[in-house]
């Protein structure tokens, strides 16, 4: 296969990690879905899924430091890597040339 | 933030099964969400949702993928081992005093119980080669009267008719064996004379069959069918012949019987009780010994007859033993002498002391013991030392821990360098051991070999004991050398509190010595019993009596004594059938006065002339001597036979006839004092003397020590011109007598080698123990000094703390050894008493020896310019 497939959940999380930029963990992932998204979303899911794209090589991990809070356990920070940005960007090129290529009417029927 | 907390047993469950590689950050998120969760939908749907995203995240099974951040070495690594080997040799050089006293400790123990285990595993061996050995049954006769008599042999048609009457054996065979015999053999004009101590054996030819002895020459089958036909083994062939091709040559024996060798035997292997070594066809026995051939000698039992079975597999000894009974009641229908006859399994005939076994299982198990025990207090001291030492490793230590070293490589490190001494101290035992072996071997009579590439045993065990030791030894030295705290290592701040364990040392101390003064105890108490048995009054002169054989007809034997009597250092001669304590001994049942049955007891006869009360220095206490007499007229007994049978007076014996051993019939004469007639094990058996010319077997000779050498060679000199075709034997009457105790003389000689090395052990221990003592005390005996103490005083420092150590050692040596020691005595029936001194002597022994260790070393520490030790900071 020529390109990674990137899930639907998988790609917004992507996303938000790349939003959260130096502050991505486990906890700000799941928040910020939630609150961007609105709907419930399993941190185990989150987690499982983070876990996955670091094997797959589209995010890459460093623990941080001591914290006090949480019993003294370090966090996790998620980064993504340069294929994972490619990736992203090979999704969203994708998806628009799949609009440019819908029909005007179409798209008005859909009222956009 | 943290003011909810998730339930703690399915945080617990996390832990346990989660995915190590991202355990610590996943709690830490966890934890973060549920705070959350909380804030967002409540406690109770938070609790919920955290359990559900709990078990979600479950990984039971996942391993590390992930490297350690810092990876270790591997602590068994090539580099880190030789890294251990490489700093233990260079603590060892620096510390030589050290080392010696470890290794040499070590090296005793072991020793010790290397030897122990190749003197049990010799005897645990024996018998064991031959095939089918399971069912390989000696019949044995239980001989019950008023008391139970054990004896390892049958009456001589008992394997007969056992053979005729049943199918339970597959092979029965007889064995008639007859020791210390005189062999001449005649090659041309020559006759060269040899007595073997082992003797003749007359064997059936299922006997081959039974045991595993294999011919070299000849077929066994047949070669023991005709009378007069003989196997010998190969080393007697070649001690006679000078050859094993010796088929067909004759020699003769006991100066009367003429045999043809028909086959020769492989050399037997030593670890078998069959020790004859000259087997004889058993047709030929009947010119041997009539009565013993016959078929209905039911009458007594001989020890030399032997009846050996093979059992067919799956017939149970119990269903073999209910027939017996059967023979007791047809052939000894009157005698109240019930005999019982019981199969013994061949695997207890060497252990079985009640049926004449040599080697009590009892000995080889206090031996292992005692051997256990060496290597305790040898691995004690090594303690002992090592964790005093220490305290010089603390630098080490430190530097180490700095470095990353984790507490199980100091301890395995310890540990190399405890495999380092030990392997050391291993090493030279084996060398000791081949040195000291063919003394070990006289001591106790066995032909024990070290050999390492057939005897993988041995090996097996030296290498085992050689890793317990090491572990034993090293782990306590080893865990207090990896808990050092680094900073306070480096510092050189450590002492005595930091260590700890000087209590743990000091029961060490206390069981090191009680060890030793158990040994020691019991020590004194068997020498003492010892010198009691030979030294006391045995009722009887046993000083300067010289026995010698018999060898001629009863007529030339009066000819002989006569001119024995003329020898100018001779000062009395008596024909005897034997000394009055012997365990040659003949028993019977008497029948006395006009009593209609035979009396319940056993007698002892002591068949002799009436010069015996003279020579022997016995005592008449009522009657007479009897008068000279070649057959049997009158008799004498002791009190003890008095009293078994039951009379108002002794003196009512007087004059009363007495027949005894069936045939012998004559009056009682006198009554003579009681006198040792065998060991101290037993009691004094009621013992009758008469007159019977042709029972006599010594001469005993009563010799003035004055001109001994001169007395001796005219008497052998008499003795030989008269039998001409013997060989020439004496012995002292002491040395006979001291044989009883042969066994309690090489247990004492075992105890005080072994108490000795445990002392030595010991002191090496509290030496050591002192030195530490001595160092950790240097400031606080210079500002006594300073402040004017006498050397007398600090002495008593170091005194004190050893002097309530072996006090204490000794309060529980002395209850076990008492325990121990009496259990020992039980075996005599004379004995002597446990007094107080014989503790009171072993105590004082060990405070003595254990002052003389301190003193040396503690004498250095009180004698040192306070100056030097006060400036020392």
């Amino acid at each position: 296969m020529k390109r990674t497939f990137l899930g639907e959940f998988e790609e917004v999380v992507l996303l938000t990690v790349a939003i959260l930029g130096e502050e991505a963990y486990g906890v700000t992932v799941t928040q910020e879905l939630e609150q961007k998204t609105g709907r419930s979303v399993g941190f185990s899911t989150v987690h499982t899924t983070l876990q996955r794209m670091e094997e797959k090589g589209l995010l890459s991990s460093k623990m941080g430091g001591a914290t006090a809070e949480r019993g003294g356990r370090r966090k996790r920070f998620f980064t993504v890597t340069a294929f994972g940005r490619k990736a992203l960007q090979e999704v969203k090129q994708v998806r628009e040339e799949l609009w440019n290529a819908l029909p005007p009417q179409t798209l008005q029927l859909m009222g956009g | 933030m943290m003011r909810y907390f998730p339930p703690r047993w399915i945080t617990a469950l996390f832990r346990w099964f989660a995915d190590p590689d991202t355990l610590e950050e996943t709690e830490g998120d966890l934890l973060e969400m549920y705070a959350y969760w909380v804030g967002a939908v409540g406690l109770r749907k938070a609790r919920w949702k955290y359990i559900f995203t709990v078990v979600r995240l479950l990984r039971p099974f996942a391993k590390h993928k992930r490297s350690k951040e810092y990876p270790q070495p591997f602590l068994f690594s090539h580099a880190m081992i030789r890294n251990y080997f490489k700093i233990a040799f260079r603590n060892l050089r620096q510390n030589k005093a050290y080392a010696i006293i470890n290794v040499s400790g070590l090296m005793l123990g072991i020793t010790c119980a290397m030897l122990i285990f190749m003197l049990v595993k010799y005897h645990l061996g024996f018998d064991r080669f031959h095939s089918k050995s399971d069912h390989i049954y000696r019949i044995v006769t239980e001989m019950h009267r008023d008391d139970i008599a054990y004896v390892g042999s049958v009456p001589s048609p008992l394997g007969k008719v056992f053979r005729n009457d049943y199918t339970f054996a597959e092979k029965v065979a007889r064995i008639a064996s007859f020791n210390e015999q005189l062999i001449s053999v005649k090659t041309g004009n020559e006759v060269r004379k040899f007595k073997e101590e082992e003797g003749v054996a007359f064997a059936e030819t299922e006997y081959f069959d039974i045991f595993n002895f294999p011919l070299s020459e000849g077929d066994y089958e047949t070669a023991l069918a005709e009378p007069n036909s003989v196997i010998v083994t190969e080393r007697i062939a070649k001690k006679y012949f000078g050859s094993t091709h010796v088929i067909n040559k004759t020699f003769r024996f006991d100066n009367r019987i003429d045999v043809t060798i028909k086959g020769v035997l492989r050399d037997l292997p030593e670890t078998t009780d069959q020790k004859a070594e000259i087997f004889v066809s058993y047709p030929t026995l009947k010119q041997y010994n009539d009565w013993l051939a016959s078929d209905d000698s039911w009458g007594g039992i001989q020890s030399s007859m032997q009846c050996y079975v093979r059992l067919r597999p799956g017939i149970a000894v119990s269903e073999v033993e209910k027939v017996f009974p059967a023979y007791v009641k047809r052939y000894r229908p009157e005698s109240k002498n019930v005999h019982h006859y019981k199969l013994q399994p061949l695997s207890d005939i060497h252990f079985n002391a009640r049926y004449g076994g040599t080697m009590e299982k009892r000995n080889l198990w206090i031996l292992s013991v005692i051997g256990t025990f060496l290597i305790i207090t040898a691995c004690v001291n090594f303690i002992n030392l090592a964790t005093a030492q220490t305290l010089k490793l603390s630098k080490e230590v430190g530097v180490r821990k700095v470095l990353g070293s984790g507490r199980g490589q100091l301890f395995w490190q310890f540990i190399a360098q405890t495999s380092l001494i030990t392997g050391i101290a291993t090493l030279a035992s084996v060398l000791i051991t081949m040195l000291v072996l063919p003394y070990f071997n006289q001591l106790f009579e066995t032909r024990i070999r070290l050999d390492f590439l057939s005897d993988w045993q041995l090996f097996v065990f030296l290498a085992g004991l050689m890793v317990l030791v090491t572990l034993f030894a090293g782990s306590y030295p080893g865990l207090i050398i990896a808990r050092f705290q680094p900073i306070m290592a480096l510092k050189g701040k450590l002492s005595q509190q930091n260590i700890g364990g000087f209590n743990t040392r000091r029961a060490l101390i206390i069981t090191q010595f009680a060890i030793s003064q158990i040994l020691i105890i019991g020590m004194i108490v068997i020498a003492k019993q010892m010198h009691y048995s030979q030294q006391s009054d045995l009722g009887f002169v046993k000083d300067a009596v010289v026995m010698l054989p018999i060898a001629s007809e009863p007529g030339a034997a009066k000819t002989v004594k006569n001119q024995l009597q003329q020898i100018a250092g001779v000062e009395n001669v008596s024909l005897c059938f034997d000394a009055p304590a012997s365990d040659n001994n003949w028993g019977t049942t008497p029948y006395y006065d006009n009593r209609s049955e035979e009396e319940a007891f056993r007698i002892t006869m002591r068949p002799a002339d009436q010069d015996y009360v003279k020579t022997f220095g016995l005592k008449v206490l009522a009657g007479r001597n009897i008068f000279p007499s070649d057959t049997t007229r009158e008799f004498l007994v002791n009190e003890t036979f008095a009293r078994k049978l039951n009379l108002a007076s002794s003196t009512e014996v007087l004059g009363k006839q007495l027949r005894v051993n069936g045939n012998m019939t004559g009056l009682i004469v006198g009554v003579i004092k009681d006198f040792h007639d065998t060991s101290f094990h037993e009691d004094i058996n009621p013992i009758c003397i008469s007159s019977a010319s042709d029972r006599y077997a010594s001469y005993a000779v009563k010799i003035n020590l004055g001109n001994m050498p001169a007395t001796m060679a005219a008497i052998e000199k008499v003795w030989s011109k008269t039998h001409p075709d013997e060989i020439y034997e004496y012995e002292f009457l002491n040395d006979q007598i001291a044989s009883f105790y042969d066994t309690e003389a090489l247990m004492l000689t075992l105890i005080q080698i072994f108490s000795s090395i445990a002392v030595f052990i010991g002191c090496l221990g509290l030496y050591g123990l002192v030195s530490f003592m001595a160092v950790q005390k240097t400031k606080e005996i210079g500002i006594r000094k300073v402040l004017g103490s006498s050397i007398n005083q600090i002495l008593w420092i170091f005194g004190k703390e050893f002097v309530l150590l072996i006090v204490f050692a000794f309060c529980i040596a002395a209850p076990v050894a008492w325990w121990l020691m009496r259990g020992w005595l039980k075996d005599f029936k004379f004995r002597i008493e446990l007094g107080a001194w014989i503790f009171a002597l072993s105590i004082f022994i060990t405070l003595g020896i254990a002052a003389l260790t301190v003193l040396f070393k503690s004498f250095r520490a009180a004698t040192m310019d306070p100056v030097k030790s006060l400036r020392n900071e």
